[in-house]
């Protein structure tokens, strides 16, 4: 790693760039043109999420927002804890740990510096992690292995039994930090009574480690209102999914990135209630004029995304989509499986939604781990790949319900779990008349394969299927 | 050495599975270190670890594994393609690593092209990646969902009596491996790594009470003979799955002997014992869970590093060698750890990537391995 990377904590650094960024637009628009000179490798994302108004600026102000949180929580007299995307922040949020979402911020660092986090994912390996390991949780791990990071109280993640590449990045964290760790494990199946009672005890056993390492009692007040929060902003991602449905699709290309991306980061929270609500505001106002949500206005295509983004650099992917009117009908990412969901109701898949209750200590944990245990990936790659409400029949019914015209699998080479399957799925929704394109490079690494690669094989694979003349 | 170990740890279909089958007995496979074998022993069936060895080409397990795999399962799909399984009854997949789950969907599709090479028994067995009450709770059930399947399938019955017996059978395997590890790890050892390697993993092909009698005349044996260690290093082999004897062979030369190790095909194949009072399904799950060996039961480092110190200072070793199949992160992220913290604790060690398979990369390995012996030969004239 270069010495000057190690003169300043990296996450302190992100927040200075997100919090500039959040102010860029406090000035004219001449003196916002200028800056974005200086800004030659962040501007592109800048502009795409600022473009789109209200909430594009209350989202880059969430970022700086949870940045500040992690890094300040211990000199508050708080805590903070290493985690992943796909483990629902909510009961951290109630007992006063902050999360650190390693793949968020592996995100953060594609989309505002040209090195990406290229020099934090050779740390890794200079470390002894492995080298074939998911770059998504490694480009910021290697930030805290060098210490280059905020210092951290503790490791959590839901990953064992879904992702062996995530949960063992966590492992390794804890293991080289030596600091605590906890695991939720996932067992193969999902709607299951037996199930059900693994995750509840799994579950009492995290509020168990989190009182004894936070020396905090779980404050059921907290929790009720972090949980009454959470199930709001399910019903406006619900509101969300049902505008997406509509031709053309309101809804500009980085909202679905916004969605999932501001759950991640605070869902339980009002800074994430509030960035919805701004979306809604506009997809409404542009479903009302029949508008599509693309910049030029045209939609030729509707994409879904089966597993990832290509966060490579600059939001380039979805700045693709929109030049070429390519419409962006989401991933499994932005996905919620609340019952209230749109395609919960219309495929009856009720069995394996949830719910939310109130009623007592017992019903909020139910609450919880139900939630937590169908959070995008957790839910749909746990089991066989066919297996009911799995990836295969969450992908086709997603795709045909938001009419998509072609189904694409964007991933890392990390990721051993769908490369052991990928290539049946794309087999079945082929066999089930979609065309389906599997992308080989990396999402969060593009010296793997360059996104100019990537996009040229992206464009071939249209223009072959003719889905794009 | 008795050389039906060695045929057993080199033929798939090997002498006593042949015999079993003529018996007109059924045999099953299984994929992991997980699964109970006693289970399938007490319904009168042959349990059999499946493994990779012998796969020349990976042009079946390309097709429906993608590129970034480990080699093992794709070489076990390879062969199952070939029809080399063909002598298996049933197939029990679990999810040990993410690539070796996904052998379930692959052999199914596999299964769908090529005619034959699906087992008619095809189980998905779930073992939990930690241990508490919950989890072995979850892992009773398991067990209890695969005998109702065993029997189902089978027509055989699998009474507690029958699984005790099954029990105090394998923990008796289990007594001889361990007196096996000690004359193994002897100051003057009487056997080869690689031998020692046929000799444990023949055990997982061929019918427990045979090999208990096999195993107890190989114990005598070396209990008489004299040693070969001479002026060889002494190593332990540490890592991803290993089944194929000639790759102990190649890190052994004529400069070392493997004298330990920590492999599931290895030691750790028969560590711990199972319960032989109270309830066999709670025996089972509490022996088979709490194997906190392997890197797939996350949060246990500091428990395998302190397992990893006391087998090398017990064999006396001069070295550990540390290797991962490459795309296997559990053991290859782990490696690392084990290198830094080894290496602290004055054990020297070698960290290498490999390919499961036929041995293409000898030259490379081997390189590595001579320099890696020069470096801890030098070591021990200095000391």
């Amino acid at each position: 790693m270069r010495p000057e990377l190690k003169e300043y904590k990296f996450d302190s650094m992100l927040l200075s760039t997100f919090a500039s960024a959040a102010k860029l637009k406090n000035g004219s628009d001449k003196e916002y043109r200028t800056m974005l000179k200086y800004i030659p490798y962040f501007n592109g994302t800048v502009t795409t999420v600022l473009d789109t108004g209200e909430p594009g600026l209350l989202f880059i102000e969430c970022i700086s927002k949870y940045l500040e949180n992690y890094i300040t929580a211990r000199e508050k007299g708080f805590h903070n804890a290493i985690t992943t995307f796909c483990f629902s922040p909510g009961i951290l949020y109630a007992m006063d740990v902050f999360p650190i979402c390693l793949e968020v911020l592996s995100v953060a660092q594609t989309f505002a510096y040209k090195r990406g986090t290229a020099e934090f994912l050779d740390f890794c390996n200079e470390v002894g992690y492995t080298e074939t390991s998911c770059s998504s949780q490694r480009g910021t791990l290697g930030a805290f292995l060098a210490g280059v990071g905020a210092d951290v109280d503790m490791v959590l993640t839901d990953t064992p039994g879904v992702c062996d590449t995530n949960a063992n990045a966590f492992a390794f964290a804890a293991a080289y930090l030596k600091i605590p760790f906890f695991s939720l494990d996932m067992p193969p199946v999902l709607v299951d009574v037996r199930t059900d009672q693994y995750h509840n005890a799994d579950f009492r056993a995290l509020i168990a480690f989190l009182e004894e390492h936070t020396g905090r009692k779980l404050d059921l007040d907290r929790l009720r209102e972090v949980l009454k929060e959470i199930e709001k902003q399910e019903e406006l991602v619900a509101e969300l999914e049902d505008l997406a449905r509509i031709v053309p699709n309101p809804l500009p290309v980085t909202f679905n990135l916004m969605v999932y991306a501001t759950r991640f980061l605070f869902s339980g929270m009002k800074e994430c209630t509030a960035v919805l609500e701004s979306m809604i505001r506009i997809a409404s106002d542009n479903a009302s004029r029949g508008v599509s949500g693309l910049s030029g206005g045209v939609e030729k295509l509707r994409t879904f995304f089966c597993y990832i983004d290509h966060y490579t650099n600059s939001l380039k992917l979805w700045d693709f989509l929109d030049k070429n009117g390519i419409c962006y009908q989401g991933n499994i990412l932005s996905r919620s499986w609340a019952s209230t969901a749109p395609h919960v109701k219309e495929y009856r898949t009720e069995a394996a939604a949830y719910t939310f209750d109130y009623g007592g200590l017992d019903a909020m944990i139910r609450t919880m781990a139900d939630h937590n245990s169908r959070m995008p990936m957790i839910k749909s790659i746990r089991g066989p790949y066919d297996a009911p409400d799995m990836w295969l029949q969450d992908t086709l019914s997603l795709a045909k319900m938001y009419s998509a015209d072609c189904i694409i699998y964007n991933g890392t080479p990390g990721c051993r779990n769908t490369w052991g399957m990928v290539k049946l799925l794309a087999r079945d929704t082929e066999k089930a008349g979609i065309p389906t394109f599997i992308m080989y490079g990396d999402a969060f690494d593009d010296r793997v394969e360059s996104w100019e690669a990537s996009r040229d094989r992206l464009e071939e694979f249209l223009r072959v299927r003719r889905l794009l003349v | 050495m008795n050389s039906a170990f060695m045929e057993a740890a080199v033929s798939l279909n090997n002498d006593y599975v042949r015999e079993w089958k003529k018996a007109g007995k059924k045999v099953v496979g299984y994929t992991c270190s997980y699964v109970p074998d006693e289970l399938l022993h007490a319904g009168d069936i042959l349990p059999y670890r499946i493994r990779g060895f012998g796969a020349t080409e990976a042009t079946i397990g390309d097709t429906y594994f993608g590129p970034f795999i480990c080699s093992l399962p794709k070489a076990m799909l390879q062969l199952a393609g070939e029809g080399r399984f063909d002598f298996l009854d049933g197939a029990i997949i679990t999810p040990g690593c993410d690539s070796m789950r996904r052998l379930d969907e692959c052999w199914r599709k596999a299964g769908e092209d090529i005619g034959g090479i699906l087992p008619k028994f095809f189980f998905h067995f779930g073992v939990p990646h930690k241990f508490a009450d919950y989890t072995v709770k979850w892992f009773i059930d398991e067990i209890l969902r695969l005998k109702a399947g065993v029997e189902g399938h089978f027509g055989v019955s699998i009474t507690d009596e029958k699984l005790r017996e099954a029990i105090r059978l394998f923990n008796r395997s289990r007594d001889l491996l361990d007196r096996f590890d000690d004359l193994r790890t002897a100051e003057n050892p009487a056997i080869t790594g690689t031998e020692a390697l046929a000799v444990i993993l023949s055990g997982t092909t061929m019918p427990r009470d045979i090999y208990i009698e096999l195993l107890a005349g190989l114990i005598g044996a070396m209990e008489k003979s004299g040693g070969m260690m001479g002026d060889r290093m002494r190593l332990m082999l540490v890592g991803s799955a290993s089944d194929d004897v000639n790759l102990v062979r190649l890190i052994e030369g004529d400069r070392a002997l493997v004298v330990a190790d920590n492999l599931c095909f290895g030691s750790r194949f028969h560590v711990d014992r199972v319960d032989e009072t109270g309830d066999p399904f709670e025996a089972l799950a509490g022996r088979y869970l709490a194997k906190n060996e392997c890197p797939r039961m996350y949060g246990e480092y500091a428990g395998r590093l302190n397992m990893l110190i006391d087998k090398a200072k017990k064999a006396k070793v001069d070295g550990v060698l540390l290797q991962n199949i490459r795309f296997c992160d559990l053991h290859g992220s782990e490696n690392g750890l084990f290198e830094r913290d080894l290496e602290e604790a004055g054990i020297p060690c070698l960290k290498i990537e490999r390919e499961y398979g036929p041995l293409v990369e000898t030259g490379r390995l081997k390189m590595r391995v001579d320099a890696f012996l020069e470096r801890i030969g030098q070591r021990r004239r200095s000391a």
